[in-house]
């Protein structure tokens, strides 16, 4: 679906069809329009207020106590790189500096032209291959900064 | 007379019928898991699964926790001979019809998985974790078939004598919360499948998740038996994709085959499941916090009392089990209490999945017996530090439990506490740094993560974690001083007391740890 708060009526026919009108759905529903649009616009929240009955404030509260759950459009492009304590013995700091240096901006920032956003994450459960490194959703183990390079520059010729 | 027992029988028997002609073929298990699909195991299995035909037959697997060998490839030929391929990279893939054709001789296990001793993730690595067929000729849902035909009671009693207690971090006697639940007078029973892996340094669930639905799910059968629950949730870490779409095969599967629903294996016990997703942060783990996020509230905890096994999910009794926990028990129900509550020491029976990573030279997910020291697990299992370096420090438990030094090696792991200054087991994280890691750099990072991730409901754990980093910034960046140390102490005994969760109060273990044991470190900070 197009982000656009122009969907409200449509969006909120599609909870009709997929969600029940309880407040247990909420989580569910949360996920399902971080999925549809990368992550979770304002008046999606509304929308998922009036669904589920409960004031949008309260959908806004729970969404954002959430680590995995976005309330602010992200880069083209997400580059997230793990600081667990592996990865960190497995050099992912360096591997996080030189990314910084690389892109001109600092962890959790987007570039300027909203092509990459770099974040770092506390685990990314991959503690065996360290480290870890996540660009787009596709994990990459025993990561070094020509594959991250790579990676990004595979995505952008994808996009072309 | 049909029976739980002659109805599993049967479907036995049309498994074995169906997979007659398998046992002909040469089979080739790719394992593809979390951590080997990062590594490239998806291409490595599609690669080979291009050469499955009549007399060869590929299956995918999860992985059996020998992180450092993914992605990995095993040949087994009829006759039993088989080949294990480490690492496989694309070349040996596409001449892996060739490795068949010019003999294949058994090859013995290695020094990471002879020490071992497997009963939640046996299988796990060898055996299609979607495919239920596999899993019944392997003697899966026995363990049910056996539960349903003993009284809710008699289960109990059963696992109350194996001495198994919750592998989550708490350690309660798994008997003890389905006795409670069962005789409660609430009119619906909840179970919940505490999937919620989200401690950094621990990756043994999504192993189990991956590798072997099905013996999470028949563990979770037996318990709501037991306990009275008609209803049951999974609750699936939000960064475990692989995981939860195993799972979600596993119970389709289940239903198909009357494992779920309406009367299993035609007894009068039905019960309904659903698999729910987290959405991230470490407090999701804790019980009531889990509670909260399925009603949809705030990821927050909880005042307890009331206990879950009161007044848990919509105010109903609701037993939280983890899915480690639940695995062993068709180990119990099968082999008898007697043979798991041998395994281990004396106060705590049964194995322990540890996830072992860090600076040595094999990492991954090994299971051992309660009783198993550090060094075993590191040295014998792990393979010790990385060529030229050594270990220094040992982080144990996860992020809010504590470190070790090495000369701490010979501990062995029990459930809850190691050390008295508050180095716990808990999940079973074992992470093993060498002198490249600087130690006040580990707690701070510890303290770091227990700050960023306090979800702010109660005041010490909220406003205690972050002072906490800032008494290490301080002395760190040469502005400390020995009053530092005593308010790290202060901190950390608070933080301790007070908090709310789990969370909370074990957010000092780091500092406690470090300060026992690495005192000297410190006061180099703030005498220099």
């Amino acid at each position: 679906m197009e982000i656009s708060p122009k969907n409200r009526n449509e969006f909120r026919k599609l909870l009709r069809q997929n969600f029940a009108r309880e407040r247990d759905q909420l989580l569910p529903v949360l996920h399902f329009i971080h999925h549809e649009f990368g992550y979770l616009p304002d008046w999606a929240m509304e929308v998922t207020g009036w669904h589920l009955g409960i004031p949008a404030s309260e959908v806004f509260g729970a969404a954002t106590s959430y680590t995995e759950l976005r309330v602010e459009p992200p880069g083209k492009h997400i580059l997230r790189i793990c600081t667990g304590l592996s990865c960190q013995s497995n050099g992912s700091k360096e591997l996080l500096t030189e990314m910084e240096k690389k892109l001109g901006i600092q962890v959790g920032m987007t570039t300027p032209n909203a092509d990459i956003t770099l974040e770092e994450t506390a685990c990314g459960y991959l503690c065996g291959v360290a480290p870890a490194v996540q660009v787009d959703g596709v994990w990459d183990g025993h990561a070094n900064l020509s594959k991250i390079l790579g990676s990004l520059e595979k995505d952008n010729d994808d996009d072309s | 007379m049909t029976t739980p027992s002659s109805l599993l029988q049967q479907m036995v028997d049309i498994a074995e019928s169906r997979n007659q002609d398998n046992r002909e073929r040469t089979r080739i298990v790719v394992q593809v898991g979390h951590c080997s699909e990062s590594v490239g195991a998806i291409q490595i299995s599609k690669i080979i699964h291009a050469v499955e035909k009549s007399e060869i037959q590929v299956v995918t697997a999860g992985c059996d926790g020998a992180c450092h060998e993914g992605p990995k490839v095993t040949i087994t030929l009829p006759s039993g001979n088989h080949k294990i391929i480490p690492r496989t990279d694309e070349d040996t893939a596409y001449q892996i019809a060739g490795l068949i054709k010019t003999g294949v001789n058994t090859e013995s296990p290695t020094d990471f998985f002879s020490s071992q001793s497997r009963i939640a993730m046996e299988g796990i690595g060898s055996i299609d974790p979607v495919s239920i067929d596999e899993y019944l000729l392997q003697g899966g849902y026995s363990g049910l078939a056996q539960a349903l035909m003993a009284t809710p009671d008699e289960v109990i009693a059963t696992v109350k004598e194996s001495g198994l207690r919750g592998r989550g971090g708490a350690y309660f006697p798994a008997a003890i919360k389905w006795d409670s639940a069962r005789k409660s007078q609430g009119s619906q029973t909840y179970l919940i499948v505490n999937c919620e892996e989200g401690e950094p340094g621990i990756f043994k669930d999504r192993h189990l998740m991956e590798g072997i639905p099905h013996r999470i799910l028949e563990g979770m059968i037996i318990a709501a038996y037991a306990s009275g629950s008609s209803e049951a949730y999974i609750y699936v870490n939000a960064e475990a994709d692989l995981s939860s779409k195993r799972l979600q095969g596993a119970v389709d599967q289940a239903y198909k085959s009357g494992f779920l629903g309406e009367k299993i294996l035609g007894s009068s016990f039905s019960l309904q499941v659903e698999i729910r997703r987290g959405a991230g942060g470490y407090v999701c783990g804790e019980e009531t916090t889990l509670l909260n996020t399925i009603e949809g509230y705030r990821r927050e905890p909880r005042i307890k009392p009331p206990l879950p096994i009161e007044s848990g999910l919509r105010a109903n009794p609701t037993v939280i089990n983890n899915a480690e926990t639940l695995a062993s028990v068709p180990f119990i129900m099968t082999q008898g209490p007697e043979t798991f509550a041998k395994i281990g020491t004396d106060d705590s029976a049964g194995t322990k999945i540890i996830s072992l990573s860090g600076a040595v030279e094999r990492p991954g997910v090994v299971e051992v017996p309660m009783g198993t020291t550090l060094r075993q697990i590191i040295y014998d299992i792990g393979g010790g530090p990385i060529e030229g370096h050594e270990i220094t420090t040992i982080a144990i438990g996860g992020p809010s439990s504590g470190v070790f030094p090495a000369t701490m090696l010979d501990t062995k792991i029990a459930p809850g506490q190691l050390h008295e200054s508050g180095v716990m087991l808990g999940a079973g994280g074992v992470i093993a740094l060498d002198e490249r890691t600087d130690v006040m750099g580990i707690v701070r990072h510890l303290a770091n993560y227990n700050s960023n991730e306090s979800c702010g409901k109660c005041t010490p754990c909220r406003e205690g974690t972050p002072r906490i980093v800032e008494a290490l910034d301080r002395m760190r960046y040469g502005n400390g001083s020995t009053a530092d140390i005593e308010e790290l102490r202060d901190l950390a005994d608070i933080v301790e007391l007070a908090s709310l969760c789990g969370l909370g109060q074990a957010a000092g273990g780091p500092i406690k740890s470090a300060l026992h044991f690495f005192g000297d470190e410190f006061n180099k900070l703030v005498n220099n």
